[in-house]
């Protein structure tokens, strides 16, 4: 569980062009219909001049006399109008964690979760969402906003590429920041380990309360999921939390590896079981598994992309 | 074998009491852990709670930190017992050392091939004993109080309670040697003196626990017999040297023969001290120059003790010099050719003054009795006047020129100062009270001890009519009748008086052989009145006292032990100087009045004590009941063991660290 340098310098670091034409096929599904702000490919409350009808209203003065529909006028000597769907763009907003907390594990928990976002940041711009990325930890909030079309994958990366984990997490100041900014209504994706000691609860409510269609994408190194994997905990240790710095000392036994798993399933069940009672999709993921797998398979099962 | 002494136990067991404990339980609760960085020890905090709580032990397992550790506390925990190399140790309380400084302590004791006086290893012993008692470090429980007594025949405090350990050392290092006799009773006083607090309202009760006492000296003290301990007082007897030989010089007398007045004959008494037998030399010298020298050296036989040693006998010998011409006055120094331990008792002084022919007058002639007495004595001449002539003598107040008058059965109407030898009729001296007459007494009360009646013994005498008189305290009763003294002397400022209250031919006394003793007697001491003291000489302790012309002035005194002082005369010529600290020979200085030269006077000093030349130091003291058994002072410092310790401590404080980083680098 030690931590490693990230191997990650640039774009072809973080998504190759392989797995970018595979992407180009897949969007996110959102599983609200939103308000868009400018003119895009998905469909909107609003009501708009797309060729798919909605529906028809009774005519007010002032009202636009292409839309009447002299049909029904003919027939029933009232005046209607026929209205039709509009087809706005979409908000993608992905929270990366860039806590300490990150920077641990092999493969290093903070480049798997970079090349996810930039994953599905990519899908976003390829299907002309709106996608916006915020990198949150106690020193702050970074963020990329309004992103919008291919073009800009490489400004993606990029900002991407110059994180750096430290510190601590910041969940809760960092959800209340991604709630209160205009970043506009749509998908958000929290990227996080959501191992916090003050607790996920307070933070994702400030989110999942805002209309966002939100999904929590739990990070977990493998060694944080088996602590007897190879560069896991053996003998006699004293641990040192990466954030805090707290250490605890302990002596590893197959009561203690027992009970330390009880506990992870207790909290990540806890996660899940409170996610689902807000409708807000959470999704388990080890960093070893490869993120062409967790877009094209995991993802797509789970119905985040489709 | 190493012998260690323990300053601060307490102290030491203390901390490895306080220490050892909480170090091995934190060996049983911790371990020491290599550091590894996780995500977050959230979960594992919570996974540790529930095991924590049902086994807060871990079995101990061996480690080489945790016996460097233990071995480390232990070293420190002994150097804080503050270890030295002997002897035992007390601290605390109130202590009072008495220090002998007599003459026995002069002896010369060999260690470790250097000389040392006792007074100088008792002197080191007792700074060392200081150093123990309040030198006790930080760790010390309590410092204690000391007090120092030095003494001999008297004792002074040289220091009061005082837990000063410089003050205590730098009066310990002042003491000065002495040749007086050793004397435990007023040193005991003393100390109980300043160590019994009594209580104001309960006189009779002391409420404070007596010091302990601590003597250091060879135990030899002539006073032990009258000595008893009180109740809850204790001594420590350190006993200081080990050397026992020597021959002393025990007496020294130099006489002029009464037929050869020009001529000196000296007498010295030897003491063996050792149990065997030796042979020794014995040295004369006239005024500092050797002029005889005995031709064999003299065998003195071993000294003799019973079993028990309870009974000391010194072998004797006696020394008798062939008569040496010298007319002059002159200063005989005896000494044993012979080197002993003690030095002091090796040479002996006498002052033997001039040879002095008296000139007497004897008024009232009629008795020839007394006459022929006095004509047969080594005077220059007896010269003869009768009572009118005398008192014309007087009368004309010209200077008498004789050394004796001799009133037989005159009494003038008044006396000029001088030295009279009175018989019968009461002489016109002061505070006499004649008040009668005493019939057919015989002489009862004698004071043997006077020099008048030396080989004069009255036992027989009678007196059919006697004057019956009532002397004041100015004169001094020599022999006495039933109801009023027979023989008295007078002595204030220059006149010189003794006094027979009866004449002569009114008793038997012309027919016994006390009578021409006392005569002679009487001439010599009156004739050489206020030599005297200076022949026969002052033993150490005691003052110098003798009479001068009265008014004489300026009076100083020189003498060994770099005496330099200067001496009070009062005005009859009384000097009185002392006490006389070291044997040898004293010169008193002083300006006559008319005369513009200083005269001088000798005086001289000398050891003649049996008890001090016995230096072998006495394996118990017993005061009355009490044996208080030795406890050998050695010359050996006490070391300090502790800073090897600490030292020690630090290699392997330094040997653990590097056991450690080995252990965490891995």
């Amino acid at each position: 569980m030690s931590s490693t340098k990230s191997a990650l310098h640039r774009l072809d670091d973080l998504i190759d062009g392989r797995l970018m034409a595979k992407l180009d096929q897949l969007d996110v599904v959102s599983r609200k219909i939103f308000s868009g702000k400018l003119h895009g490919e998905r469909r909107s409350k609003r009501r708009g001049q797309s060729v798919e009808f909605a529906d028809f209203r009774p005519y007010a003065a002032g009202d636009d006399l292409r839309f009447v529909d002299w049909n029904i006028y003919g027939r029933l000597d009232r005046l209607f109008l026929k209205m039709f769907l509009e087809e706005e763009d979409l908000s993608l907003v992905i929270a990366i964690d860039a806590s300490a907390s990150m920077r641990t594990g092999t493969p290093d928990s903070f480049d798997y979760c970079r090349k996810l976002a930039m994953a599905l940041g990519y899908v976003g711009l390829s299907n002309q969402h709106r996608v916006s990325m915020l990198a949150f930890n106690d020193q702050g909030v970074q963020r990329i906003s309004n992103l919008r079309g291919r073009r800009k994958s490489s400004e993606l990366a990029s900002w991407l590429l110059r994180l750096q984990p430290e510190g601590g997490s910041g969940f809760e100041a960092a959800m209340k920041t991604a709630a209160l900014s205009r970043l506009g209504r749509g998908v958000m994706i929290v990227v996080s380990d959501f191992m916090l000691r003050e607790g996920y609860e307070k933070g994702l409510n400030m989110v999942a309360g805002r209309g966002f269609d939100l999904f929590a994408l739990q990070v977990l190194s493998p060694q944080q999921v088996d602590p007897t994997r190879e560069g896991g905990v053996q003998g006699d240790l004293k641990l040192v939390d990466s954030e805090s710095l707290g250490e605890t000392e302990v002596t590893v036994t197959p009561a203690l590896l027992r009970s330390y798993k009880e506990r992870l399933d207790g909290w990540c069940g806890g996660l899940r079981q409170w996610c689902a009672r807000r409708a807000v999709t959470h999704l388990l993921v080890e960093s070893s598994l490869p993120v062409e797998t967790l877009m094209l398979d995991y993802l797509r099962r789970r119905g985040l992309v489709r | 074998m190493l012998a260690l002494t323990w300053l601060t136990p307490f102290a030491g067991a203390l901390l490895a009491g306080i220490v050892l404990p909480p170090l091995l339980a934190l060996w049983f609760l911790k371990l020491r852990r290599k550091p590894r960085v996780v995500a977050s020890t959230l979960l594992w905090t919570r996974s540790l709670a529930d095991l924590r709580a049902n086994a807060p032990f871990q079995r101990l397992r061996p480690s080489v930190l945790l016996f460097l550790q233990l071995l480390l506390i232990g070293l420190i925990a002994v150097a804080i017992a503050q270890p030295e190399s002997t002897g035992a140790v007390d601290t605390g309380g109130r202590y009072v050392l008495l220090m002998d400084r007599s003459a026995s302590m002069q002896a010369k004791e060999q260690i470790d091939g250097a000389t040392k006086t006792r007074l100088d290893l008792a002197k080191d012993a007792a700074i060392d004993r200081v150093h123990e008692l309040l030198g006790g470090g930080f760790f010390a429980p309590r410092a204690g109080t000391v007090m120092v007594v030095a003494f001999a025949s008297r004792a002074e405090v040289r220091v009061p309670f005082t837990d000063s350990i410089t003050d205590l050392e730098n009066a310990i290092r002042a003491i000065a040697p002495t040749d007086e006799e050793s004397e435990l009773g007023d040193a005991l006083e003393v100390a109980r003196a300043f160590t019994t607090n009594v209580d104001p309202d309960r006189p009779d009760r002391a409420v404070a626990a007596p010091a302990i006492l601590e003597l250091y000296s060879d135990g030899r003290f002539s006073d032990l017999a009258q000595l008893t301990l009180r109740p809850l007082e204790s001594l420590v007897y350190r006993r200081v040297g080990e050397a026992k030989d020597n021959v002393a010089i025990v007496a020294l007398a130099a006489e002029r023969p009464a037929d050869r007045p020009d001529d000196v004959q000296v007498f010295a008494a030897l003491a063996n001290m050792n149990l065997e037998p030796v042979s020794v030399s014995v040295q004369l010298a006239l005024d500092g120059r050797a002029r005889a020298i005995t031709p064999e050296p003299i065998s003195i036989p071993a000294a003799t003790k019973s079993p028990d040693g309870a009974e000391f006998r010194a072998g004797t010998a006696q020394v008798i010099f062939r008569p040496i011409e010298q007319p002059r006055d002159v200063v005989i120094e005896a000494s044993l050719l012979r080197k002993d331990a003690l030095a002091s008792d090796d040479a002996a002084f006498a002052i033997v003054p001039p040879a002095k022919k008296l000139r007497i007058l004897l008024v009232h002639s009629e008795g020839f009795v007394l006459a022929s007495a006095l004509e047969s004595l080594p005077v220059e001449r007896v010269d003869r006047l009768s009572g009118e002539e005398f008192d014309a003598l007087i009368a004309s107040q010209a200077p008498l020129g004789y050394d004796l008058v001799v009133l037989n059965n005159y009494s003038p109407k008044s006396l000029p100062t001088g030295r009279y030898l009175v018989f019968g009729a009461a002489p016109p001296l002061p505070e006499l009270n004649v008040y009668g007459a005493q019939k057919d007494v015989w002489c009862r009360v004698t004071r043997d001890e006077s020099p008048l009646l030396r080989s004069a013994s009255l036992d027989e005498l009678f007196v059919a009519n006697a004057v019956a008189s009532r002397p004041s305290k100015a004169w001094e009763v020599v022999a006495e009748g039933p109801d009023a003294p027979l023989i008295m002397t007078f002595d204030s400022g220059d006149t010189h008086a003794v006094y027979v209250a009866y004449d002569i031919l009114e008793s038997n006394w012309p027919f016994q052989r006390s009578f021409l003793n006392f005569v002679a007697n009487a001439v010599d001491v009156l004739g050489h009145a206020g030599e005297a003291i200076t022949a026969q000489g002052v033993r150490p302790g005691e003052a110098i006292a003798l009479r001068v012309r009265a008014g004489s002035k300026d009076a100083r005194i020189t003498g060994p032990g770099d005496v330099d002082a200067s001496a009070k005369l009062d005005a009859d010529g009384n000097l009185v100087w002392g006490p006389v600290l070291r044997t040898g020979l004293y010169d008193i200085a002083f300006l006559e009045p008319g005369q513009e030269e200083r005269s001088s006077r000798r005086v001289a000093s000398n050891l003649y004590s049996s008890a001090e030349s016995r230096i072998e130091p006495l394996a118990e003291i017993r005061l009355g009941v009490d044996a208080v058994n030795a406890v050998a002072v050695t010359s050996e410092r006490r070391a300090s063991v502790w800073p090897w310790i600490l030292g020690l401590g630090l290699l392997i404080l330094m040997l653990e660290w590097w056991v450690y980083q080995r252990q965490v680098r891995v």
